[in-house]
């Protein structure tokens, strides 16, 4: 398997446009990552599309043949992933793949996802299926998505000793980290007080420690260590990549499940944590190598909780580690510099394209206004639907 | 005067013997995980897809974590009428976590690793009078304050 390096990236910003087509998104994002690269479409070999129940043509998402067609019918090879909000991450691990394998010297990964206004729904026309969880969430217990959450949330306030103001203070550091960057739909600073005052969705948490759903693309392009020495564009490596599934045991009540088979010992969200591990060993690196992370934080609870399960620090110990600014930019372990789910919003399948666009931003000292001092390693960790994990690690 | 007719919410997941409730899970024939609500096979790899047979769950168990959700979920929860409520986790003896609605006490006064019991109650009463009724978990009764 061959190096695979970051050729180009680009992003169209989050927030709602009802009016522009998800092709038109996916394309902005794509156009972009292609000038970053000092590329044209015509130069691409394969194309792989993060793919979502939301939208998209034919009624299976997104779907990179469709944006071929509306741009360039250039005959290359596509994959169209699935994976909930990892499929981005997932199409990013595909991508490298095709380089890595010897399949094309250049190629890229898109999202692009325009979300249902409110509580994520079921898909349209879903039957009434008592198989089905995701009908008996609804049905028997009314269970939203935010409630799946505010039950971790609780269990931590009760095994750590988490409090409401170290909650809304992690959403005061996203909030403050998206001040500098322009992709971000949440750019206010807020603070202790405004989030503790918001109203509460699903106790403990509020409205300000949850992330809200967007419109928004990004896209990523891979090459091989010829095309980006060719291209000259700074040499960032996609060190690790890899996808996980849930193993049997895991103690986190999953979307859309209604029960668990906690096994003691068995590791929380471990489709995540596989993931990472995985892409680490790959990059032959360790969590004290990591200059900073983007995680998915659905809520505050991942800010805290994320870390401590990727190995940044010990379980428990995150409350400290936010309280003493080290997930600042300027920490011991920054967190989130983007501004991460709760100033975007999720937009499904473009969220996990643009944790890896912010690490090659990082990585370039790109990063204007949100820039972390010296960051050479960069991981991206996300959690779709179900028990999908993806993570990438980008080295500069 | 007749007694008013219920019907589960969903059939299948729970049922009444002798009075007592319990939840409708599966028990794997192999390993002997438990599972709510029935499926037809194991997920524990070492079983590598054994069956699992069905099995009364239940009734008693201990809180895991709670929530109250104070905005109304979308239209396929006919809770009516409504009002902000309690969901949890409860751990119940066989190893299962379940999510529930809870009741019992008022909404915020939940606390993890109280004893709890499974109640059958109605979300609401459907066009032809008759109850809905959902499975959820109450504090045992002796520790109510
Ligand atoms: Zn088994």
């Amino acid at each position: 398997m061959r190096p695979v390096y970051v050729l180009g990236v680009g992003a169209h910003p989050w927030g709602k446009f009802p009016e522009t087509p998800q092709v038109q998104l996916a394309a902005h994002a794509l156009g972009a990552a292609l000038r970053d690269a000092g590329l044209g479409w015509r130069d691409l070999g394969g194309l792989v599309a993060a793919s979502s129940r939301f939208e998209g043509g034919l009624g299976w998402g997104l779907h990179a043949n469709e944006l071929l067609q509306s741009v360039a019918e250039l005959g290359i090879p596509t994959l169209n992933v699935g994976g909930g909000c990892a499929a981005g991450g997932i199409a990013v691990h595909s991508t490298a793949l095709m380089i890595a394998s010897g399949q094309c010297e250049i190629a890229a990964a898109v999202g692009a996802e325009r979300m249902p206004k409110g509580f994520i729904p079921r898909p349209p026309g879903t039957k009434d299926d008592p198989t089905d969880s995701d009908y008996l969430r609804w049905v028997a217990m009314g269970a939203t998505n935010p409630v799946y959450w505010a039950l971790e949330a609780r269990r931590r306030m009760h095994e750590f000793g988490t409090t409401e103001e170290t909650y809304a203070a992690a959403s005061v550091l996203m909030h403050r980290n998206a001040v500098g960057n322009p992709l971000a739909r949440y750019r206010a600073e807020c603070t202790v007080a405004e989030v503790l005052a918001s109203p509460v969705v699903a106790s403990p948490l509020r409205l300000l420690e949850l992330c809200a759903v967007s419109d928004g693309a990004a896209a990523v392009i891979l090459g091989t260590e010829s095309a980006a020495r060719r291209l000259g564009v700074p040499l960032v490596r996609v060190a690790g990549y890899a996808t996980a599934t849930g193993s049997f045991g895991d103690p986190a009540t999953r979307i859309p499940t209604i029960s668990t088979n906690p096994v003691a010992g068995a590791p929380h969200t471990s489709e995540v944590a596989t993931a990472a591990r995985r892409a680490m060993a790959m990059a032959g690196l360790g969590p004290e190598d990591v200059d900073l992370v983007e995680l998915a934080d659905n809520s505050v609870w991942q800010v805290l909780a994320w870390p401590e399960m990727l190995g940044f620090c010990e379980p428990g110990q995150a409350d400290w580690m936010l309280t003493h600014g080290e997930f600042d930019l300027d920490g011991e372990m920054p967190v989130n510099p983007s501004g991460g789910f709760l100033s975007f919003g999720e937009a499904t399948t473009a969220q996990g394209l643009l944790q890896v666009c912010e690490l090659a931003w990082q990585l370039r000292g790109q990063a204007t206004g949100r820039q972390v001092p010296g960051a050479k390693v960069g991981m991206s960790a996300i959690l779709g639907l179900g028990a999908n994990g993806a993570s990438i690690v980008l080295q500069a | 005067m007749p007694t008013p007719t219920s019907i589960p919410v969903v059939d299948g997941l729970f049922d009444v013997q002798d009075g007592a409730p319990a939840l409708v899970g599966a028990k794997c024939t192999a390993c002997g995980t438990h599972y709510f609500p029935r499926r037809a096979r194991c997920s524990n790899p070492a079983c590598n897809g054994a069956e699992a047979a069905p099995v009364r769950l239940g009734p008693r168990g201990v809180l895991y974590s709670w929530s109250v959700q104070a905005y109304r979920p979308p239209p396929l929860f006919g809770m009516d009428p409504w009002a902000p409520y309690a969901i949890g986790l409860v751990d119940l003896p066989e190893g299962v976590r379940v999510m529930a609605m809870l009741t019992g006490a008022p909404p915020e006064a939940f606390q993890i690793g109280s004893p709890m019991q499974l109640r059958l109650e109605p979300l609401r009463v459907d066009a032809d009078g008759r109850e809905v009724l959902t499975w959820k978990f109450a504090p045992v009764a002796e520790h109510v304050a």
